[in-house]
């Protein structure tokens, strides 16, 4: 008897929250929701380690496991498309005459999904903004390149980031 | 009564079946991908007198039917101490998303009960070569009587996320068939290996490590619960719970759990359980933990009468992991992992593990770890393991 009020009580639970849609009002970007969720259970894995037809499979799984709404799925998968696209596509898409706005760089690559930039960002990884200034301009240059080349574990994508909007972001994160 | 019941399933299953939002339309091509991990262990064991070589491998398939159904299935294929090749059927299950929030999943699932079983127990995303002290199964063989040791169970369950102000609320509820009495089982099972002496002593409070012996510290017996997962039940009482965490990400989660299913054929004894888990997560470190607090309903006699008593058992774990790479560079993707593991009345234990941990790259890592678990009625127990595990 005890059991049966007991489950009554669980299916009218879960009656009335299967019933409710609460959407987020701030929605976040794919690189803050892979910043703020893959490191709860496991390292995050490098985009590159899959294609976009199988991270289209592997996100549900994913979705059920780490929480996520599927509004959040699609904008990670919409920020791993970007990660995912060749340089050389970009370049077309964003002719080399327009200046490049470093800031327009950050967020186009979700840089500060992981990493905080004049205090605001994930941390996931460190903070960009003394970057240069500690270890110099030749490893942020590599680090963007090779994101891997001094941390076998580290999960930073290698993004499609073209060679002049990497002189603009190093020149903006450089020590004035 | 029973279609009463099925009813109330359907009505579960079929709750507030609302409109439904499109969210990405799946390409023909985008339906199937493989995925697992899997991991080749040495252990030295010196209470169990083993030394030796071990490995698995945990195929993870999923399928996507469209874009609101999702199927995936994982197996774990290992071998025993005969040379046998053991398959055993983690999870096979259906997700279907409701909606933007909410996802119903039907079949074998993992339980969400804490953290450990359903998103920590993979030896690529298990910090310590070991499962903690407060669990058992999954491959594990330890001197620690696990409190709550289900890992998953065959039947429904819902899950909703809710966003409020910067925190994520996460609600999980599920239904499944349950534990049943160890006693109902055929009797002549031979109990050989690692992973059987673990399911075999799922819940077991008794001062020794022979599972034929159920007496608690005033001599009162009462039988054992198995957990392990059949497409049967001993009885017609479902077992029941769920999880509330709230997230303040990426950060902090901290959740509850309640489990409640009755184990013998008359559907009168129950085993209880509640959880606390926690997660803390910085650039620097990990801290995970988790505590469980278990009833069990056993006929004891008073008076020369059989009354239904209770006997409760704790436990906690809390494992913390230091990424030592990033303070000193020098020392590239190495971790340290500490964990301390108690479990208190009826068997009552203590743990400490120490280990270093070396990442190849984002899901392969080398692990190495020391156990030494002291067992106030029983012998102590030490170890010492190298594990290479992978995810792929």
């Amino acid at each position: 008897m005890k059991n049966q009020s007991t489950i009554n009580i669980f299916l009218l639970f879960a009656s009335l929250f299967a019933s409710l849609n609460v959407d987020s009002s701030e929605p976040l970007s794919g690189a803050e929701l892979i910043n703020n969720n893959c490191a709860r259970c496991h390292n995050s894995r490098p985009i590159q380690e899959f294609s976009m037809s199988e991270w289209k499979v592997i996100m549900p799984h994913m979705r059920e496991k780490a929480h996520l709404t599927g509004t959040e799925v699609q904008a990670i998968l919409n920020f791993m498309e970007i990660a995912a696209t060749p340089a050389k596509a970009v370049k077309v898409i964003e002719p080399v005459t327009i200046a490049v706005d470093p800031r327009e760089v950050l967020t186009r690559y979700g840089c500060q999904g992981c990493h905080q930039v004049q205090g605001a960002g994930g941390t996931l990884g460190p903070s960009l903004d003394n970057v240069i200034s500690d270890r110099g301009k030749a490893f942020f240059l590599r680090k963007v390149k090779e994101p891997q080349f001094n941390n076998a574990s580290s999960a930073m994508p290698q993004m499609p980031i073209t060679d002049e909007e990497l002189e603009v972001l190093a020149e903006f994160l450089s020590p004035k | 009564m029973r279609m009463i019941k099925t009813i109330r399933l359907a009505t579960l299953l079929s709750a507030g079946i609302v409109v439904q939002q499109p969210l990405y339309a799946a390409e023909s091509s985008d339906r199937f991908v493989f995925v697992g991990y899997g991991d080749v262990k040495y252990e030295s064991a010196d209470v169990a007198g083993t030394d030796a070589f071990s490995a698995r491998f945990v195929p993870i398939f999923l399928f996507s039917l469209n874009d609101k159904m999702h199927v995936e299935a994982e197996l774990e294929v290992g071998l025993n101490e005969d040379g046998e090749t053991e398959t055993e059927l983690e999870y096979a299950d259906i997700h279907y998303f409701l909606n933007d929030n909410t996802t119903i999943t039907a079949g074998k699932f993992l339980l969400p009960f804490g953290q450990f079983s359903a998103n920590w127990h993979p030896s690529w995303i298990n910090r310590s070569i070991w499962t903690p002290g407060i669990y058992g199964a999954h491959g594990s063989s330890q001197a620690m009587d696990p409190m709550l040791p289900i890992l998953s169970d065959v039947g429904v369950a819902a899950q909703q996320v809710y966003q409020v102000g910067s925190a994520k609320v996460f609600f999980d509820v599920f239904m499944t068939n349950g534990p049943r009495s160890e006693a109902e089982h055929d009797e002549e099972e031979v109990v050989e290996d690692d992973h059987d002496i673990a399911f075999a002593r799922l819940f077991s409070p008794t001062t020794t490590l022979d599972p034929d012996v159920d007496e608690d510290e005033h001599g009162e017996a009462f039988p054992e619960v198995e957990f392990e997962a059949t497409s049967s039940d001993n009885n017609s009482n479902k077992a029941f719970g769920g999880r509330i965490a709230v997230a303040f990400l990426p950060s902090i989660e901290i959740g509850t759990s309640y489990y409640q299913g009755a184990y013998d054929e008359g559907g009168q004894l129950d085993i209880r359980a509640n959880g606390i888990d926690i997660n803390l997560i910085s650039t620097h470190a990990i801290l995970r933990g988790e505590y469980i607090r278990t009833e069990t309903d056993a006929f004891v006699e008073r008076d020369h009468e059989d009354v239904i008593d209770s006997f409760s058992r704790n436990g906690w774990f809390l494992q913390g992991t230091f990424f030592v790479g990033h303070l000193f560079e020098e020392l590239g993707s190495t971790e340290i992992v500490i964990e301390h593991a108690q479990t208190k009345k009826v068997e009552e234990a203590e743990r400490w593990m120490v280990g270093i941990n070396y990442w190849l790259d984002p899901r392969s890592v080398i692990k190495v770890g020391y156990e030494d678990t002291d067992v106030a009625d029983g012998p102590d127990d030490k170890r010492f393991a190298v594990q290479f595990s992978y995810g792929f």
